[in-house]
């Protein structure tokens, strides 16, 4: 059964694997494991000097300090999915187009699928999984379910975000302002109408959660 | 009220069915992003595949040099079509395989720019895999590429398919000419009465035509699989098992593709994404089994996006001429049509048998011939569909406008007039249905039809509206197999997936809910591929006509819920180690009989006095199975019943077109539906908006493109294909009615996308300026027709 509670753990246990550490540097042509990045970058001038060693990026990953080892081209989705086991940046378009990647870096809404990992050294990025995993987040993701703001649901999480990101910034959105923050997201099921309906409704319930811990300090 | 056949009668109280804003049974899972589809699947060690894609809408693969790809460094295995493992492997069709020897599952023939061909790459990586694509040295034999669906209707066209007569298999569902082929092109045909005869007779004749355009694939996620092989010690067959992740529900296909014992074939996924009539696997579903069994690790394929364009809705050209009376009665249909049949392996339900099911269907007219020439083109895989597509309704559609706008009245009175009665063709009844959708459409809307060009908005814009109506099918393709589990005061649903975005498990879920007094959260859906149902069978189907039959199954279970109830209450089990905690004092059920007792609530209650009453999971310890297996009565279009119109739906459209700019605005659009019975609000409001936005977008946005002279695809990808967004959808008024006249639960019938179209904008358009407009209706298409550029 995916009920809220079981999705937001099972984000919360991607999260918490997370590698803090890069334990082992291993080359990825030859495999032969070297002490540190130093001494990998050492073994490429010396035993592979036409190729490009990977980069190692350090993120803040949902609110995790990461380290990551990869090839210089790859991109931001293509890490968080072979690398960092996140799955819930999608591979769509491939072409910043679409919105199906769509992260949060440094309080912005990015395209993970056009922004390099090598861009991201020190960035602030929250996924999904990130959003999934914390409890301020949950009457959004409630007001997507109850709305069915999704049919096969392959966008849903880059809307997921884009609404996160629009709500981060404005807690009152109008039905404009909601169709303005997600006209970067594609869906071809067309539950376009369904999102506003779901981001409106979890404002107002944002809103009251916040008067009620306010009203309780 | 047709659904008294059922074991429940026809229910009057729904406490569940009906409900809006229940979450979806996997919607928790898909908005957070742990559901997993094919192309997330990571898994330790993989290796990763990538075909060879021709560069050439129409060509031979001569030879390949593969040596300088072999010695790349990640390089792993290379295989090409004369590989022996190629010898014996063919492809798995989605329904039974035509007779005749078929094509090999990958060969040396391109018959689509972009199309796997030829040769596989497995490397340590996709840049890998790319590289080593580069590195071979393919020798190439080009043919011209047919492009163009009229061109290659010519007999002296290049050939689209040049091994076309050595593996071509019949469409089983067409009703083909019987005739040798010539060069692209199949003739199909249907008739019906005396065409010819009707139309010398007709009082009054129009012709006109249709192009309905091409549009891309409506798959959001491109198909991937990944798959190793394992010694499972625990399996029931000698042999290695295999598990593959990507290849959703098709489990039966890649065992039988791979001679593997089903039993030893895992498929643990459920989501499959976006199918919109886009059925079957694509190749890097298939081959992952294979690459892995030669390389002894896991392999993963996966299609790019600009990949998934390579299905289709097909190109078609309609030329109509139609016989009506001075009152608007048609009285002779002549429907001729030139279709894009695309390349080898099209999904092609229903080429021209339409009489059975799509516009004339619904029809007084008795006088009808279809006959439709099917072009093959390098254009790409399509959905070549006959009138019973929704879509192509619109050749009826258009029929009624034309009349309405020739006669000076309104189409909605000419649509009224032509439409039969309830039973028959003969039946002169009015349809109960779609009076009352007619009634409320026309309040929705505020409608007070127009002639063309006569209505100016005070902007300067023109207005515009349109009306077009389709029925809510009745659908039964298939059986379906249902199991409930009662335990412990839950209802486990076992089920096989998959997930398409339909919410159909939910609506059965809902019915079981209903009919044995629980709450929806107590129905428990346990996805397990092991199972065997799947409430899939086309959309409104699956949803439907499975939930028809989860009813039945949920009734047997109740009976013998309260069974057991009256049994415990006589003979009280001894205390187990698992289970509920019993209530102290004595079962207040002592006494009554089984049929003297009801579920409600979540208890099983004595129906005199439901006051007595004991909680479901204390009345009954026992765990209880019920089954059932079958499918509505009376369905219509796969049994075969005729021409019956129980459930129809209508829609509407209003646009401002800007002569000055060309612009054409949709300013509102409306659907009045009655799908007999709504079980599921929430996702019978999203059905209809996904319909709606996708016809709005192949009239006003969508077209693939090609180049005529190299037959590439000059727009296969999101940036240049454009599909509507938050910002381009309009708004969308609906509302729904309940008759209760459909064959599923509760008098429901589907609705799937019977609502989608390719020209109710287009006319809309019409109306506004008075011209025709070829589908997508851009700004310069707009200004052209108008004469100004």
């Amino acid at each position: 059964m995916y009920t809220q509670e079981s999705t937001s753990a099972a984000a919360s246990s991607l999260i918490d694997a997370l590698p803090d550490k890069i334990d082992v540097f291993r080359c990825p042509i030859c495999s032969a494991v070297t002490a540190n990045y130093d001494s990998l970058r050492r073994h490429y001038d010396e035993c592979h000097v036409a190729e490009i060693p990977p980069i190692m990026v350090t993120l803040r990953l949902n609110g995790r300090q990461t380290e990551v080892l990869a090839p210089p081209n790859w991109t931001l989705q293509r890490t968080l999915q072979f690398k960092l086991g996140l799955t819930g940046a999608k591979h769509m378009c491939d072409k910043g187009v679409c919105g199906s990647c769509t992260v949060i870096m440094d309080g912005r809404a990015v395209l993970a699928c056009t922004t390099l990992v090598v861009e991201c050294q020190g960035k602030d990025i929250q996924t999904v999984e990130g959003i999934a995993a914390d409890a301020k987040w949950k009457p959004l993701v409630d007001a997507y379910c109850r709305w069915d703001a999704m049919q096969c649901g392959y966008c849903t999480p880059g809307f997921l975000v884009s609404a996160k990101a629009l709500l981060d910034k404005n807690p009152n959105p109008t039905e404009e302002d909601c169709r303005e923050a997600l006209s970067g997201n594609i869906c071809i099921c067309g539950t376009y109408p369904r999102h506003s309906t779901a981001i409106l409704e979890a404002a107002l319930k944002i809103a009251e959660d916040n008067q009620a811990k306010g009203a309780q300090r | 009220m047709p659904d008294l056949v059922g074991a429940n009668g026809q229910r009057e109280d729904f406490r569940v069915v009906g409900k809006p804003n229940l979450p979806g049974k996997v919607s928790y899972a898909l908005a957070t992003g742990i559901a997993k589809f094919g192309i997330d699947y990571v898994v330790p060690n993989m290796l990763h595949a990538k075909f060879l894609r021709s560069p050439y809408a129409n060509a031979k693969v001569l030879s390949v040099d593969t040596s300088k790809s072999l010695a790349l460094p990640g390089v792993v295995d290379i295989v090409t079509w004369e590989d022996e493992d190629f010898q014996t492997f063919q492809k798995q069709s989605f329904y039974a395989a035509p007779p005749g020897p078929r094509r090999q599952w990958l060969d040396n023939y391109a018959d689509q720019e972009g199309v796997e061909v030829a040769v596989i790459v497995v490397a340590e990586d996709e840049d890998i895999c790319e590289e080593a694509l580069r590195l071979l040295d393919v020798q190439w034999e080009v043919f011209p590429p047919v492009v163009n669906t009229l061109k290659g209707l010519d007999p002296d066209s290049p050939h689209a398919r040049p091994r076309d007569e050595i593996y071509h298999g019949k469409d089983p569902f067409a009703r083909l000419v019987d005739e040798p082929k010539k060069g692209n092109v199949t003739k199909a045909l249907t008739v019906q009465g005396d065409v010819d005869k009707a139309l010398k007779e007709a009082e009054n004749i129009i012709e006109y035509k249709l192009m309905l355009p091409a549009f891309a694939s409506q798959i959001p996620n491109p198909p991937a699989s990944v798959a190793w092989w394992f010694n499972d010690p625990y399996a029931t067959e000698p042999g290695p098992s295999l598990h593959i992740e990507g290849a959703v529900q098709r489990r039966e296909l890649i065992s039988a593709l791979y001679k593997v014992p089903v039993e030893n074939t895992v498929q643990e996924g459920i989501f499959q994404g976006g199918k919109y009539c886009d059925w079957g696997m694509r190749r890097s579903q298939e081959i992952t089994p294979l690459l892995a069994r030669r390389t002894g690790r896991p392999v993963r394929c996966a299609n790019t996006r600009e990949d998934t364009f390579d299905f289709l809705m097909n190109e078609r050209f309609m030329y109509m001429k139609v016989g009506f009376t001075n009152e608007g009665l048609i009285t002779a249909i002549d429907d001729y049509s030139i279709a894009d049949g695309g390349i080898d392996g099209n999904a092609s339900f229903g080429t021209a048998n339409d009489h059975g099911y799509g516009p004339y269907y619904t029809m007084k007219c008795l006088n009808i011939r279809q006959y439709m020439e099917i072009v093959d083109t390098n254009r790409g895989k399509m959905y070549l569909s006959g009138q019973h597509c929704p879509f192509n309704w619109d050749s009826g559609t258009m029929a009624i406008y034309l009349i309405a706008e020739k006669l000076g009245k309104d189409p909605i009175d000419i649509a009224k007039l032509n439409l039969h009665g309830p039973d028959s063709q003969e039946d002169d009844r009015s349809v109960p249905s779609f009076d009352v959708c007619l009634e409320e459409g026309k309040k929705l809307m505020n409608w007070n039809w127009h002639a063309s060009g006569m209505k100016k908005l005070p902007d300067g814009r023109y207005h515009g509206a349109s009306f077009r109506y389709q029925i809510c099918p009745r659908h039964a393709f298939t059986s379906y197999y249902t199991k409930l589990e009662y335990r412990f005061g839950k209802i486990v649903m076992p089920t096989q997936g998959p997930v398409t975005g339909i919410y159909a498990v939910e609506c059965n879920a809902m019915v079981v809910a209903e009919e044995l007094g629980i709450e929806y959260d107590d129905v428990i859906v346990e996805y397990n591929y092991k199972e065997v149902f799947t409430p899939v069978g086309g959309g409104s189907d699956g949803t439907t006509a499975s939930a028809w039959v989860m009813k039945e199954c949920a009734a047997k279970l109740k009976q013998q819920i309260l069974e057991a109830a009256a049994y415990e209450a006589e003979n009280p089990p001894p205390p187990a180690m698992k289970g509920p905690q019993l209530p102290p004092g004595p079962n207040p059920l002592k006494g009554y009989k089984a049929e003297e007792l009801d579920l409600v609530g979540g208890y099983v209650v004595v129906k005199k006095d439901p006051s007595i009453r004991r909680l479901l999971e204390h009345a009954a310890l026992q765990i209880i199975v019920a089954t059932y297996a079958g499918r509505p009565p009376d369905a219509l279009w796969s049994l075969g019943r005729g021409k019956m119109l129980d459930t129809m739906n209508t829609a509407y459209c209003e646009v401002a077109v800007d002569t000055e700019t060309g612009e054409v605005e949709i300013l509102r659009l409306g659907a009045v539906a009655d799908p007999g019975k709504v079980l599921r609000p929430t996702s019978l409001e999203s059905q209809i908006d996904q319909v709606m936005f996708f016809s709005q977008g192949c009239q006003l946005l969508e077209e693939m493109v090609w180049d005529e002279r190299s037959g590439v695809r000059l727009n296969n990808n999101m940036i240049d294909y454009k599909k509507p967004t938050t910002l381009d959808v309009p708004h969308i008024d609906r509302k729904f009615l309940e008759t209760r006249a459909g064959n599923a639960a509760y008098g429901a019938s589907g609705i799937s996308h019977s609502l989608a179209n390719t020209h109710m904008v287009i006319i809309a358009i019409h109306n506004a300026i008075g011209v025709w407009v070829d589908p997508p209706a851009t700004p310069d298409k707009v200004l052209k027709a108008l004469g100004k550029i």
